[in-house]
């Protein structure tokens, strides 16, 4: 106790400093004067906002859905039918090696493939001249390049979370079921699915942690654009906040942010398999 | 009949998703060893004509990368073993000490709430907080900010590895007459030391990819680390090619050095050691 409340204490101040400089600095103008909740309404009132949210939750529809049926259904193949212990652990290795690569790194990686000109995937499909496909630069199509990187950079993710999980199931009922001549969807829906559900629950968790706090990446590929079709969340206050030096509405966002993360935090949390509550 | 088909299924399957998952790596590795005139080939090529490390010289040296390498190394160094320092003075007492079940489930669900805030939203009062105290653009502000943004993790991680260890050892040690201390410093650190390390290792790559804190606290080579070196390479108005896919490499090849070291430890630190190999 003696020995625990002082470094913890001190953490929890520390940690909690920001959000107390952020909300004095959203009740205060660029100048220094106090105006109420003028940067609130500001923040809120601002449609550009919305946009951005909704961005965010297109994308969040998009991938995470993507990245987990991937995942899993490459889990539920490799568990199945690959025997050797030499494969699985070399598919074990190699599937962390993505996850593992710094976001900018990643950024890199995938102007090379998307980048007109240089990008290698307009070479491939046989497309260099001046009608090449803008994966980058056209509206629908930035969203899906940029999409498909956090696809795969974090498919492999899931598949390891659920190879996981799926060892973890005991060989008895598994055998049970197949002499009671379970097919192999009805030995994954009935028997597999229900020793996975909480790993599926800590995906989604770590995954929606990551996908609202989306940045490095998008803005080395796109920057938010073209327009604001790729500007989510973080991309839109680090806008506010960095381009137009907004600091004041900046702040009211980041407050509003951080209480409703910590709301959504405390609904998901209810769900998931840990000793945290 | 149909063993054979699905066996035959299964490689397909493997082999392209192997294909789609290595290859912009290839492809990236080959561009980052292209000579400059091979740039201006009509149709890039997907071998390297005449294989060259120069682009790595042009960016470590001509650019002064490097400094932003050392950058990288120092503040993730000095950010692991801060906040690893701070992790363990928080876990040593939930694991080993009695303390009540609710103070313990609130540290470890404080600590666990934190990864749900994006860094950005932190970044904005940090940012007015370091250039108020006169860090901006300087190292030890983003010691700091690694640090703290870094110790849910560490401290999720510690607590995994400390519980492992069962508290009869050091019991035994107290019964026999050794201080909290001696038994501490004797029995528990050298049982800790392998967890301990892997939690180093998984934390330091965590800084070493970090790029928004740094992007936002930093302005010069001085106090700039390298993926935020490596931005650069990628934004700016005419990018050339194989430079900025050297520093792509670079970025990369320190993370998967340690990947192969630690590997049994990687999952454990992206699910706040959940998932946990045997």
């Amino acid at each position: 106790m003696r020995l625990l409340l002082p470094t913890f204490g001190t953490v929890v101040v520390v940690a909690t400093l920001p959000f107390i400089l952020a909300v004095v600095r959203s009740l205060t103008s660029n100048s220094g004067q106090f105006v109420g909740l003028d940067n609130f309404s500001r923040a809120l009132g601002n449609g550009q906002l919305y946009e951005a949210v909704k961005q965010t939750g297109l994308y969040a529809a998009f991938v995470l859905p993507t990245e987990i049926l991937l995942g899993l259904g490459l889990a539920l193949l490799v568990h199945r039918t690959v025997g050797s212990a030499a494969i699985r652990a070399a598919i074990y290795v190699a599937a962390m090696i993505p996850i593992v690569i710094p976001q900018i790194a990643i950024g890199v990686v995938f102007r090379l493939v998307y980048a007109p000109d240089y990008g290698i995937l307009n070479v491939l499909l046989g497309d260099t001249g001046h009608d090449q496909i803008l994966w980058l630069s056209s509206p629908p199509l930035a969203m899906l390049s940029v999409a498909s990187v956090d696809i795969w950079q974090w498919t492999p993710f899931v598949y390891l979370i659920m190879f996981a999980g799926l060892q973890t199931v005991p060989s008895e009922s598994v055998e049970a079921a197949q002499v009671d001549g379970a097919t192999s969807w009805t030995q994954f829906r009935h028997i597999e699915l229900h020793y996975l559900r909480p790993l599926l629950l800590l995906v989604l968790f770590f995954r929606i942690a990551d996908v609202l706090r989306v940045f490095d990446h998008v803005y080395v590929l796109t920057g938010g654009g073209p327009g604001t079709t790729t500007e989510f969340l973080s991309l839109y206050l680090y806008r506010v906040a960095f381009r137009f030096s907004d600091l004041g509405q900046a702040s009211a966002l980041a407050v509003v942010v951080m209480i409703a993360m910590t709301i959504f935090y405390s609904l998901i949390t209810r769900f998931l398999p840990t000793e945290a509550r | 009949m149909g063993r054979v088909l699905s066996r035959l299924l299964t490689t397909v399957v493997l082999v392209v998703a192997v294909l789609v998952f290595a290859f912009p790596l290839y492809y990236l590795v080959v561009t980052s060893l292209k000579t400059k005139a091979e740039l201006f080939a009509a149709v890039p090529t997907l071998f390297p004509q005449a294989p060259t490390i120069q682009p790595y010289l042009s960016v470590l040296i001509d650019r002064g990368m490097s400094s932003m390498l050392l950058n990288s190394i120092i503040v993730g160094i000095s950010a692991t073993a801060l906040a690893l320092g701070v992790a363990f003075a928080i876990c040593y007492p939930i694991t080993r000490l009695p303390v009540s079940r609710r103070l313990r489930a609130f540290v470890l669900n404080w600590a666990l709430s934190l990864r749900f805030l994006p860094p950005i939203a932190v970044v904005i009062p940090y940012f007015t907080i370091v250039r108020t105290i006169g860090l901006y653009n300087e190292l030890p502000a983003l010691i700091i900010v690694y640090a703290i943004f870094n110790l849910p993790l560490s401290i999720w991680m510690l607590k995994g590895f400390l519980e492992e260890i069962p508290l009869e050892i050091e019991e035994a040690a107290l019964v026999d007459g050794a201080s909290r201390w001696y038994a501490f410093r004797t029995v528990l650190l050298p049982l800790a030391r392998t967890g301990m390390l892997a939690a180093a290792i998984i934390v330091f790559a965590f800084d070493w990819a970090e790029f928004l804190f740094a992007f936002i606290l930093t302005a010069t080579p001085q106090a700039m680390t390298f993926p935020v070196g490596v931005q650069g390479l990628v934004t700016q108005f005419e990018i050339i090619w194989n430079d900025m896919a050297a520093g792509g490499v670079i970025a990369i090849v320190l993370p998967l050095g340690l990947l192969i070291v630690a590997r049994r430890y990687v999952m454990a630190g992206l699910t706040f050691g959940v998932i946990r190999e045997k």
